[in-house]
């Protein structure tokens, strides 16, 4: 059941074209933490998921919903998978966006020796054209398996650059960071301790802007290491953050520590046009961590 | 103990911390009922800085018992204070009891979260007590702060000290600063020989008092401080952030100088806090180099009986205290260490000014004696004196450097080796002098 090579060049698992190279940019930044990075890419009917991986505690993965695109045309039987060098892909993408514009691409898979095609096809004159190699996958993405915690979400939302901030700060302490939610007062407590201590309290009721949403039917408290945690934030684009979207944050069952971000990917020009009433939801991709907590059993 | 500040003072807390960062690593606070003190000296125990606030700078301020104190490291305030402080509703630093093992820090900020710090205290503070009576610096110098750092901008970023030669304003004094008319003050980048020998660039600035700075008090002599210009500007940086202008006391070489910030006389906020900041200065004056080539010229024009000697000194001088340069410096004027320790008897030989004679004996107290050499350096010192009338002190240190450079005899194969030697170290000096017979 696997996708056919291209021994039909007319039937392609995937041509997309998308309309803002930049907002995928952005999208697949977030979870750029180190330079050398492998990543398994997805495709099916729903939508392209790309999901990168560390030494089995932390996993991030990037939605890119077909609602994304301009042009979705999606060909294959199954699922196809193939492994791709994550740095390679964004400085490629990157060389498709110029600052300042919309620039619209096209993505096909698979090119004649598997590889995935990238086509400039908004100018005229030019065009820009690359191939990126991909590899067979050796092993599935490891399922993270996020349950809920109890019968009720432990979940609050606060506001992507306070987050940013929070963790930020807590660089000084390093090495593990406690992530504690209390019912009453409702609070999110994140403390690290080292040759010094750090304690920052995000309070529900301090301020209307800071927790937009918070649900906690039991107090909780679990630990997780502090470079996982660094990673989910450190690399958002400054355009991102500014947006300021709310990134939640839910625990699951055993302390596993669930981050989800909203980067917009919808066209950056004429905005007059997207503001009537009209910002499909869609053009929104989602990013989501998976940290495992440094004691399972803590509480 | 217990404060809490916000607004315009946590700004100047803020500033205080930075601008103390740069000076030392260890933040020392004394607290009494009455006002808050930090201070913070260098490694190399040059620089000394202390800033004081009344109980009046804090919204709030308690003191349990006549006095608190404690010592914490600089760098974890400063990551405390990475939070910029336009987003701080307000801080407050307790310190639970007078043994407590850490201060605890908390910002509220307006973005409703609350941060939290708890910094270890030091075991041991290293408790200092300074106090220099403002007094009794009889020159002083008032200066606005973007004027100096102006001034400052005209060397090299790099440059780690500098000179500055305070003359009379009245008096016209017999050396170069009377080719340069009414402009009494002369800033000069200082390089130290004994790194590296490289003293690429040199620069001098004469300045006019009456157009650059706001006040300048000086009479008699000319005098000159060298002290590190790194301090300098932390302190730069922070009147300038204050709004304040700098005043500099100073005395003469080997005396500490002395900065504060001079506020406007309406400013409210200034009589509640005060700061300053204490620099060594280098021991030895800068102000005349011009007798010092001659142990380069000596070597040179010598054969190799002398130029051996003179070889020699170098490298004994260089075993000295590296540190200690000044030591070097003033051996190296003495033509050459003989005179060091008699200088009052050799000085007739020196020939031409007699004021910078009479500050060279109080120079040459400080320096060891070298080996003895022979007259011929002594000699050909005076003689080189009257040429070195007005030498440009990048000359000099073109000299001193192929001295450095020559320290090992085997270096003295033949003339023609020094030669090299010279050209080789600086395009500087134009006629080496090294053809000259004493």
């Amino acid at each position: 059941m696997s996708s056919s090579p291209a021994i039909e060049p007319y039937t392609l698992d995937l041509v997309c074209q998308l309309d803002n190279v930049q907002g995928m940019v952005d999208a697949l930044a977030c979870v750029r933490w180190k330079r050398q990075q492998d990543a398994l890419v997805e495709l099916s009917e729903h939508g392209i998921v790309l999901i990168v991986e560390e030494s089995g505690c932390l996993q991030a993965k990037v939605y890119l919903q077909r609602e994304l695109f301009t042009k979705y045309e999606y060909g294959a039987e199954g699922r196809p998978k193939f492994g791709i060098s994550l740095g390679l892909l964004v400085d490629c993408l990157n060389t498709f966006s110029s600052p300042g514009h919309s620039n619209t691409i096209e993505i096909k898979y698979p090119g004649p020796d598997m590889e995935l095609l990238l086509k400039s096809v908004d100018t005229l004159n030019s065009c820009i054209y690359s191939e990126i190699r991909t590899r067979i996958p050796e092993t599935n993405a490891w399922d993270y398996n996020f349950e809920q915690a109890g019968t009720a979400p432990l979940t609050f939302t606060v506001k992507s650059s306070a987050l940013k901030e929070a963790i930020d700060d807590l660089e000084w302490p390093g090495s593990i960071l406690q992530i504690s939610l209390q019912k009453s007062p409702p609070c999110v407590t994140f403390r690290g301790e080292g040759h010094g201590d750090l304690q920052i309290d995000f309070m529900y009721y301090a301020n209307t802007d800071l927790l937009l949403a918070f649900h906690c039917d039991t107090d909780v408290s679990y630990g997780y290491k502090y470079k996982f945690l660094k990673a989910t934030t450190a690399n958002i684009p400054g355009n991102v953050v500014r947006e300021n979207r709310g990134s939640k944050l839910t625990i699951g069952r055993g302390g596993m520590l669930k981050v989800q971000h909203l980067v917009s990917v919808a066209k950056a020009i004429a905005p007059q046009v997207e503001s009537a009433g009209y910002q499909p939801p869609s053009r929104i991709a989602y990013i989501e961590f998976f940290v495992k907590p440094e004691e399972p059993a803590d509480d | 103990m217990e404060f809490s500040i916000s607004g315009n003072a946590l700004k100047t807390f803020a500033r205080s911390i930075i601008c103390l960062a740069r000076v030392g690593n260890e933040l020392v606070v004394q607290a009494s009922p009455t006002q808050l003190g930090l201070h913070a000296l260098n490694a190399s125990r040059s620089a000394f800085q202390y800033i004081t606030f009344q109980s009046s700078f804090f919204d709030a301020y308690a003191v349990t018992g006549p006095q608190a104190h404690f010592s914490v490291l600089l760098k974890a305030v400063c990551s405390v204070l990475r939070t910029p402080v336009a987003s701080i509703d307000h801080m407050s630093v307790q310190l639970p009891d007078h043994d407590a093992s850490k201060v605890k820090w908390t910002m509220e900020c307006y973005s409703g979260m609350k941060k939290t710090y708890w910094i270890t205290c030091n075991v041991e503070p290293d408790i200092q007590q300074l106090s220099l009576d403002r007094s009794r610096f009889p020159s002083s110098l008032v200066v606005h702060p973007r004027n100096l750092s102006k001034l400052l901008g005209n060397f090299q970023s790099s440059l780690q000290e500098i000179t500055i030669i305070a003359t009379d304003q009245t008096s016209f004094p017999s050396d170069a600063a009377s080719e340069i008319g009414g402009k009494a003050v002369e800033f000069r980048s200082y390089v130290d020989p004994t790194k590296d020998g490289e003293a690429l660039l040199h620069t001098q600035l004469w300045i006019d008092p009456s157009e650059e700075f706001l006040q300048y008090t000086h009479a008699g002599d000319p005098i000159d401080i060298t002290f590190s210009l790194k301090e300098l500007k932390a302190f730069l940086s922070f009147c300038e952030g204050c709004e304040a202008d700098i005043h500099l006391f100073f005395e003469k070489s080997g005396e500490p100088i002395l900065m504060a910030p001079k506020f406007g006389v309406g400013d409210g906020s200034s009589s509640s806090f005060d700061a300053t900041l204490v620099l060594a200065t280098m021991l030895v004056s800068q102000l005349h180099e011009g007798v010092q080539p001659e142990p380069a010229e000596a070597a040179n024009s010598a054969g190799g009986h002398a130029a051996e000697q003179v070889g020699s000194e170098p490298q004994e001088r260089s075993r000295q205290n590296a540190s200690d340069h000044t030591r070097v410096w003033s051996e190296l004027s003495a033509g050459t260490g003989t005179k060091s320790v008699n200088g009052s008897v050799e000085r007739p030989q020196a020939q031409g000014q007699p004021d910078f004679n009479s500050q060279r004996i109080r120079d040459m107290n400080i320096s060891k004696g070298g080996p003895a050499g022979d007259n011929a350096p002594g000699a050909s010192n005076s003689q080189h004196l009257t040429q070195m009338d007005h030498a440009e002190g990048s000359r000099v240190r073109a000299a001193n450097n192929q001295s450095f450079s020559q320290r090992h005899p085997s270096n003295w194969v033949d003339d023609a080796s020094e030669d090299e030697d010279e050209d080789e170290d600086e395009g500087v000096e134009a006629t080496p002098p090294h053809n000259e017979d004493y």
